[in-house]
C-alpha cells in the first residue's frame, strides 16, 4: 500500500477532530437551548432525533473530508511527480552539457595549437573524466619521419611503459595492425575465458599490457587518412563496454583533425627544409669548385635531414671499382672505413644505373648472394637506399644510406631527395672537374710559355755562343796581319762554328717535323751494337772525365732502323750522362736482346732526376730547372728527339733515377725478325 | 805587367780570346769552369777577371761570390760576359758586383778595348 504523505495524515485527522468538536459544541448547545426553552419534551425522543441528525452530518463531514485529502492527495502526487520529472530532466540536461562542453571545449582548445604533445595532453584531459580513474590512456600518433607510430600523450596507472614509445606498425600486435591500421576499426579485447588465447598473444606483443584485464584500440581517422590510435587500457573486465568507449571514440574524431593537421604543417615543414638542403647543396656547388668539398658538406647534411645511421659516397669509375671515399656515421656508429669495397646497395644502384631502396636487406631477394647478404649484415645494415652518380655519362660514384636500428620503409619523398642531391653533386663535380681541367691545362700553358722563353734565352745563348766565335776569327782574319797557317786554323775553326749552329738549327726543325710527323726515317739493316759502340766512340773524345764502358749482348743482332738517327738517339743520351754528371763516373751502356726487343741500358752516377721530372723531361723544353742544372748547356730539345725517334721505331724509352745517385735511361727497340730467330737459334 | 783571368767553357772562345789579346802586352790566363777559375785567380792574382755566368761545376755568379768572401780577392773587378741581352740577367750580373757586362758575340776591338780599360792608369 502507498504510504500517505505525512502532510495528508495530519489534514485528515485535523478534519476529523474538527468534525468532532463541532459535533459536541451543536449537541451541547442545541440540547441547552430547546431544555431552557423549554422545547424539550420528551428530552429522550428529541435528544434522540438531534443526535442521529448530528451523526449523519458528522458522517457526511467525514467523508467530505475524506474525499477532499484524496482529491488533495491526488493532486499532491501528480504535482510532485511533474517536480520530480522536470528535475530528472534537469539533471540529465546537465550531463549531456557537460559532455558537450567537454567536447567544444576539447574542440576549442585543440584548434588552437598545432603541437601534437598539446593537442594529446588536451584530448587525453578531456576524456580523462569519462573514463574510470585506474584506466590507462596513450595516443599514439604516426610520425611520418620516424615512419612509425609515436606516443604522443598518455595518463594512467600504466602511462610509464608507454611514454615516449614509438612502435613501428610491426613492432604493434598483429591484431592491432591488421583491424586497426589496416581495416580502420575499433577494436576491444577482454581478458574472459572466450579470448584467454587472443589475449596472452596481444600482451606478449604489448608488454605495457602487464597485468591489466582489458584493452581498447581506436583508430583516429581524419580525411581517410589514419592519423594515429587512442589504446585504453583497463584493469577490470568490464572496464571498457561499449557504452564507455562512446565519449573518448566521439573526441578522437574531433582530435584527429587537429592530429592531421598538425602532421600536415610538419610534413610541409620537412619538406620545405628538404628544398632548401637541396638548394644549399646546389649554392655550395655553385659557391666551391673543390669537389671533395661539395661532397663533405652535402653529404652529412643529407645523412642528418633523412635521419640515417649512416652515409657513404662511392668513388669509381666501375661497378667493382667502387669504394668508400667518404664516410658520414650517426653517433655510435661504427665507421666502415675509407677505402672499404664491400658496398653491395651502392654497387647494386651502380650495376641498374637507377636508385635501389632496401627496406629490409635480410628478407630482400636481391641480397640472395649470401657473401653480398654477409657484407651487408656485417655492417648490421637493416634498410639501404643508393643511387648513382653519373658524370658525362660515365660513372663516376654512387651515395649509399643507410639504416642500421630499424627497417625503414623509404618514402617517395626520401627517393626524390636523395635523387635531387645526386643531380646537384653530379653538375657540382661535373663543374669542379671541368675547371680542374681548365686549371691544369692553364698550368700547362703558363709552363709551356715559360719553357718556351727559357727555350729564347737558352737558343739565344747557345746560337750566340758559335757565332761569338764566327764573328771573333772572321774580324781577325780581316783585320789583322796573320801567316797563312793562322788563317787556316782561324778559317777551320769558323767552319766549325757554322757546323756547330748548323746543327742546332737542324736539331730544332727534325723536332719539329718529327712532333708534325713529317718525319722519313731511312731504315736500313743495321747491327744495333755497331750503333751503339758507333756513338760511345763520338762522345769519348769529349768526356774524358767519364769512363763508358760497354756491355753489348751479341744476341741482339740486326734491326730496321735510321742509322744516323739512332746514332743520335745514343748521342743524346750519352752527352746528357756526361752533361749531367759533372763530378765525373763511370758511365755503363748495355744492350739485351728480350724476346723480340732489343733493350738498351744508359746509367751514369751523376746528379739524378727527381721523380716528379722523370716524365717531364721528354717533352719539349722540359729540361729540369734547378740551380745544379742552370750552368748546363743545353736546349731541352735532346730528350724530347730521343722520343720520337724511338717512337718512330716503334719502340720504347723511359727514365729511372734517385736524385744525387745517377740516372738509368731504357730503351727498347723491335729486333728484326730474321735477326730473332738467328738469337734463338744461338741461344 | 797586367794579368787578365778569363773562365769560358766553350774552347773556341777561349781560343779566340787568347788570339785576340796576344798582340797586347797583357797576361792571359784562360780557365773552363767556375772551379778551375777560382784557384786560377788565387795563384795569379791577376788585375782583372773576365768570366762566362753559364758554366759547369761554378756559375759565374759564384765565382764573383767566392771572390767578395775572400779579402784577398775581394777587391779583383770581374766582367761577365754573356749571350743574353735581356735586362733581368744584366742586372743579375750587377747584383753579384759585376764591375761591367760584355755582351756576346763581341768584337775584337771590343774585347780588347774593354780589357784595356782596366789598365788605363
Amino acid at each position: 500500500m502507498r504510504k500517505l504523505p505525512r502532510s495528508l495524515r495530519f489534514y485528515v485527522a485535523a478534519s476529523t477532530l474538527y468534525a468532532a468538536v463541532v459535533f459536541f459544541a451543536v449537541q451541547f448547545i442545541y440540547t441547552f437551548q430547546l431544555t431552557q426553552s423549554g422545547l424539550l419534551v420528551a428530552q429522550r425522543d428529541s435528544g434522540n432525533v438531534l443526535s442521529s441528525i448530528q451523526i449523519v452530518s458528522f458522517i457526511v463531514w467525514l467523508g467530505i473530508s475524506l474525499i477532499a485529502a484524496a482529491v488533495m492527495h491526488r493532486l499532491a502526487t501528480a504535482l510532485a511527480g511533474a517536480q520530480n520529472a522536470e528535475e530528472e530532466a534537469k539533471t540529465a540536461g546537465e550531463q549531456k552539457e557537460q559532455e558537450l562542453g567537454s567536447i567544444f571545449g576539447l574542440s576549442s582548445a585543440i584548434a588552437g595549437p598545432l603541437d601534437l604533445e598539446q593537442i594529446g595532453s588536451y584530448f587525453v584531459a578531456a576524456i580523462r573524466g569519462a573514463l574510470p580513474a585506474d584506466m590507462t590512456l596513450a595516443l599514439i600518433v604516426y610520425d611520418d619521419l620516424l615512419e612509425a607510430f609515436r606516443t604522443v600523450a598518455t595518463d594512467g596507472p600504466r602511462s610509464a611503459a608507454l611514454r615516449e614509445k614509438s612502435y613501428s606498425s610491426v613492432a604493434l600486435p598483429a591484431v592491432v595492425r591488421t583491424r586497426v591500421i589496416d581495416h580502420r576499426q575499433s577494436l576491444l579485447l577482454v581478458d574472459d575465458a572466450a579470448h584467454r588465447d587472443m589475449w596472452k598473444k596481444v600482451v606478449e606483443e604489448l608488454p605495457a599490457l602487464g597485468t591489466a584485464k582489458s584493452f581498447a584500440a581506436l583508430p583516429l581517422i581524419s580525411r581517410e587518412r589514419l592519423v594515429g590510435a587512442l589504446l585504453l587500457i583497463g584493469e577490470g573486465t568490464g572496464d571498457l563496454i561499449a557504452d564507455k568507449v562512446q565519449l573518448p571514440m566521439i573526441m578522437g574524431q574531433y582530435v584527429a583533425g587537429s592530429i592531421h593537421s598538425a602532421l600536415s604543417v610538419k610534413e610541409a615543414e620537412a619538406r620545405a627544409e628538404r628544398e632548401a638542403l637541396v638548394n644549399r647543396v646546389a649554392q655550395r656547388a655553385r659557391a666551391s669548385l673543390d669537389p671533395e668539398e661539395i661532397l663533405r658538406g652535402t653529404v652529412e647534411e643529407l645523412a642528418k635531414v633523412l635521419d640515417v645511421s649512416r652515409a657513404l659516397v662511392c668513388t669509381g669509375a666501375t661497378e667493382d671499382d667502387l669504394a668508400v671515399s667518404y664516410e658520414w656515421d650517426a653517433a655510435g656508429v661504427a665507421p666502415v672505413g675509407i677505402g672499404a669495397k664491400h658496398v653491395p646497395v651502392a654497387r647494386l644502384a651502380a650495376r641498374l644505373g637507377r636508385t635501389i631502396i632496401v627496406t629490409d636487406v635480410r628478407q630482400d631477394r636481391r641480397f640472395t648472394d649470401p657473401r653480398a647478404a654477409e657484407d651487408v649484415i656485417q655492417q648490421d645494415v637493416m634498410s639501404a637506399a643508393a643511387t648513382p652518380i653519373r658524370v658525362g655519362g660515365q660513372l663516376a660514384g654512387a651515395l649509399s644510406f643507410s639504416q642500421i636500428d630499424r627497417s625503414r620503409e623509404w618514402t617517395a619523398d626520401d627517393v626524390r631527395l636523395i635523387e635531387a642531391v645526386a643531380q646537384e653533386l653530379r653538375v657540382a663535380i661535373t663543374a669542379a672537374e671541368a675547371f680542374e681541367r681548365q686549371r691544369t691545362a692553364v698550368v700547362e700553358l703558363e709552363r709551356l710559355n715559360r719553357a718556351k722563353s727559357d727555350f729564347v734565352s737558352i737558343v739565344s745563348h747557345e746560337f750566340r755562343t758559335p757565332l761569338t766565335g764566327i764573328q771573333g776569327f772572321s774580324e781577325m782574319m780581316a783585320s789583322e796581319e796573320l801567316t797563312i797557317d793562322e788563317m787556316r786554323e782561324y778559317a777551320g775553326d769558323i767552319n766549325k762554328d757554322a757546323h756547330r749552329l748548323n746543327r742546332m738549327i737542324s736539331e730544332m726543325l727534325d723536332l719539329d717535323k718529327m712532333e708534325s710527323g713529317r718525319m722519313q726515317l731511312h731504315r736500313e739493316r743495321l747491327d744495333l751494337n755497331a750503333v751503339i759502340s758507333d756513338a760511345v766512340d763520338r762522345v769519348r773524345p769529349n768526356a774524358p772525365q767519364h769512363p763508358i764502358s760497354l756491355r753489348l749482348d751479341p744476341l741482339v743482332g740486326e734491326m730496321n732502323g735510321d742509322r744516323d738517327k739512332l746514332i743520335q738517339v745514343m748521342a743524346n743520351l750519352l752527352s746528357n750522362a756526361v752533361k749531367y754528371s759533372p763530378k765525373g763516373g763511370e758511365i755503363v751502356v748495355s744492350s739485351r736482346a728480350e724476346g723480340g726487343a732489343a733493350h738498351v741500358v744508359v746509367r751514369d752516377h751523376g746528379m739524378g732526376i727527381p721523380k716528379a721530372s722523370l716524365e717531364t723531361i721528354f717533352e719539349r723544353y722540359g729540361r729540369v730547372e734547378s740551380a745544379e742544372t742552370r750552368h748546363i748547356q743545353g736546349t731541352g730539345l735532346g730528350l724530347p728527339i730521343v722520343r720520337q725517334i724511338v717512337h718512330l721505331h716503334g719502340g720504347t724509352v723511359w727514365a729511372e733515377s734517385s736524385v744525387g745517385e745517377g740516372s738509368v735511361f731504357h730503351v727498347t727497340l723491335p729486333r728484326a725478325a730474321s735477326g730473332t730467330a738467328a738469337a734463338e737459334a744461338a741461344s | 805587367m797586367s794579368k787578365v783571368v778569363f773562365c769560358e767553357d766553350d774552347p773556341m772562345i777561349r781560343k779566340l780570346v787568347r788570339a785576340a789579346l796576344r798582340s797586347t802586352s797583357h797576361e792571359v790566363h784562360v780557365a773552363e769552369n767556375g772551379k778551375l777559375c777560382l784557384a786560377l785567380i788565387d795563384e795569379v792574382r791577376p788585375d782583372v777577371v773576365f768570366s762566362d755566368v753559364m758554366m759547369p761545376e761554378m756559375d759565374g755568379f759564384g765565382v764573383a761570390d767566392a771572390m767578395r768572401a775572400r779579402p784577398a780577392l775581394a777587391h779583383i773587378p770581374i766582367v761577365f760576359m754573356t749571350a743574353s741581352v735581356q735586362r733581368e740577367q744584366i742586372e743579375e750580373c750587377f747584383r753579384h758586383g759585376a764591375a761591367g757586362h760584355l755582351a756576346k758575340p763581341f768584337t775584337m776591338t771590343e774585347l780588347r778595348a774593354r780589357v784595356a780599360q782596366f789598365f788605363k792608369n
